[in-house]
């Protein structure tokens, strides 16, 4: 195996295009690892960690840009995720350890698709969407698509995932998430809840996204159905739990985690919704 | 064979390394800094846990040329003058420290921690440790001991 650092996306993808049976290496918390059990066995691994065009959180206009390899230590410290996004931070907060989320990528926690990827149901709840440039071509999938429909969506061999864009939102992002054990837990169930409020109390807009109810992270539009324009309540929220479960009960049928998991997202999405209103 | 440059420890090297190889392997077989142990090479138990230009990494999870140009701490790193850095001295005091495979990993993410810290608490400090473990003894007496080195460089 060869290493090679790139020193910009247009030298990463030359360098892509040139070689065969080639890997990106950003963080390397994922592909290492899959290099040890030799489940990869790149012979050109592609190094873009120190590609300073994809360290970049950038605010233009409406939209919020996020490079392919800021790691979650730079989401976490970056004074553009406050308030009203606070929730991703949380969610980066979440991820790892100090050793991983200081190395962990954005981009990588998209490309690898794990169905308990942490960064990824906020970037579905805010309508992200990924930008993936090969050497003639640019194109923006919705990061909800790159999962759901993976096969048309997916990243191709000679592409590089190099931003996340997201219009910024008027309402509320928040995030909840149960692990088995605090540090370094595989995301059992994730919730992400962008939530905007009119001025009765009333839900103008919502966006849902779980992680680890399904094969990968998804929206949960039964639920954004039920939610959007009713007063935004106790009430309201202890139906939108029987609401989740009953989709859970379809779409888990016949797995051993199902009993464990509709109890335990009770707790989950009481915590995303809740947060809303703080 | 490619070549990279590391400062470690301060000192400049150039060296002409086997491009498979990690951060650990260089420091280890390479430049001879054992301190950095390796444990389990998936990024969950820290004992290879070094500084990588301020901030804490696994060093079995960085390929080697990823470090080019960059500067690395590890715990030989840590004695200035021939006196012990606050941290290893507050693990031998409080006895925070068994068998000692993990010492070095948890040594240098206290370092990290207690370079940004201010008034930590013992939870900020759980987390600070989150990604090392220990199989010994716990983690009670770890975190008594990164107190105690907030303390004695605060000179509290």
């Amino acid at each position: 195996m060869i290493v090679k650092q790139a020193k910009s996306v247009e030298d990463a993808l030359e360098l892509l295009s040139h070689y065969d049976n080639c890997k990106i290496i950003a963080g390397g918390t994922d592909i290492i690892i899959q290099m040890n059990e030799k489940k990869v066995q790149p012979k050109v691994l592609i190094d873009i960690s120190k590609v300073e065009e994809l360290k970049k959180i950038e605010e233009d206009g409406d939209f919020i840009k996020i490079g392919s390899a800021v790691t979650y230590t730079d989401i976490i410290e970056s004074s553009i995720f406050e308030g009203n996004l606070s929730g991703f931070k949380k969610a980066c907060r979440l991820v790892g350890s100090p050793q991983i989320r200081n190395r962990g990528t954005i981009g990588g926690n998209i490309v690898n698709a794990s169905p308990a990827a942490d960064s990824v149901p906020p970037l579905i709840a805010l309508g992200a969407a990924a930008i993936l440039e090969s050497k003639n071509n640019v194109r923006e999938v919705k990061v909800e698509d790159y999962f759901s429909h993976s096969e048309t969506f997916g990243i191709r061999e000679y592409e590089i995932l190099t931003a996340i864009r997201f219009r910024k939102p008027k309402g509320v992002l928040t995030f909840a998430k149960l692990g088995l054990r605090k540090a370094l837990a595989i995301s059992r169930i994730s919730i992400a809840a962008l939530v905007e409020l009119d001025k009765d109390n009333k839900v103008s807009f919502v966006r849902i996204a779980s992680g680890s109810i399904g094969r990968y992270p998804m929206r949960e539009h039964e639920l954004e159905e039920f939610l959007q324009g009713k007063v935004f309540d106790d009430a309201v929220i202890d139906e939108a739990v029987k609401v989740l479960q009953g989709v859970m009960d379809v779409r888990l049928a016949n797995r051993s985690s199902l009993p464990y998991k509709r109890r335990a997202v009770e707790a989950v999405l009481k915590e995303a919704l809740g947060e809303v209103r703080k | 064979m490619i070549n990279i440059k590391l400062n470690v420890n301060g000192k400049d090297y150039s060296l002409e390394i086997e491009e498979d190889k990690r951060l650990i392997d260089v420091l280890r077989e390479d430049l001879r800094f054992t301190g950095v142990k390796e444990g389990c090479s998936e990024g969950e138990c820290g004992a290879c846990s070094v500084i990588m230009d301020g901030r804490i990494v696994n060093s079995c999870l960085v390929m080697a040329v990823q470090a080019n140009g960059s500067s690395i701490v590890t715990v030989e790193g840590l004695v200035k003058d021939g006196e012990l850095d606050p941290v290893q001295r507050a693990f031998i005091e409080k006895g925070a420290t068994q068998c000692g495979y993990c010492t070095p990993g948890f040594i240098m993410a206290a370092r990290a921690f207690l370079n940004r810290a201010k008034d930590p608490t013992r939870e900020e400090i759980r987390e600070a440790i989150s990604g090392n473990l220990c199989r010994c003894t716990g983690y009670n007496k770890i975190v008594d001991a990164i107190e105690e080195a907030y303390r004695y460089e605060k000179g509290i």
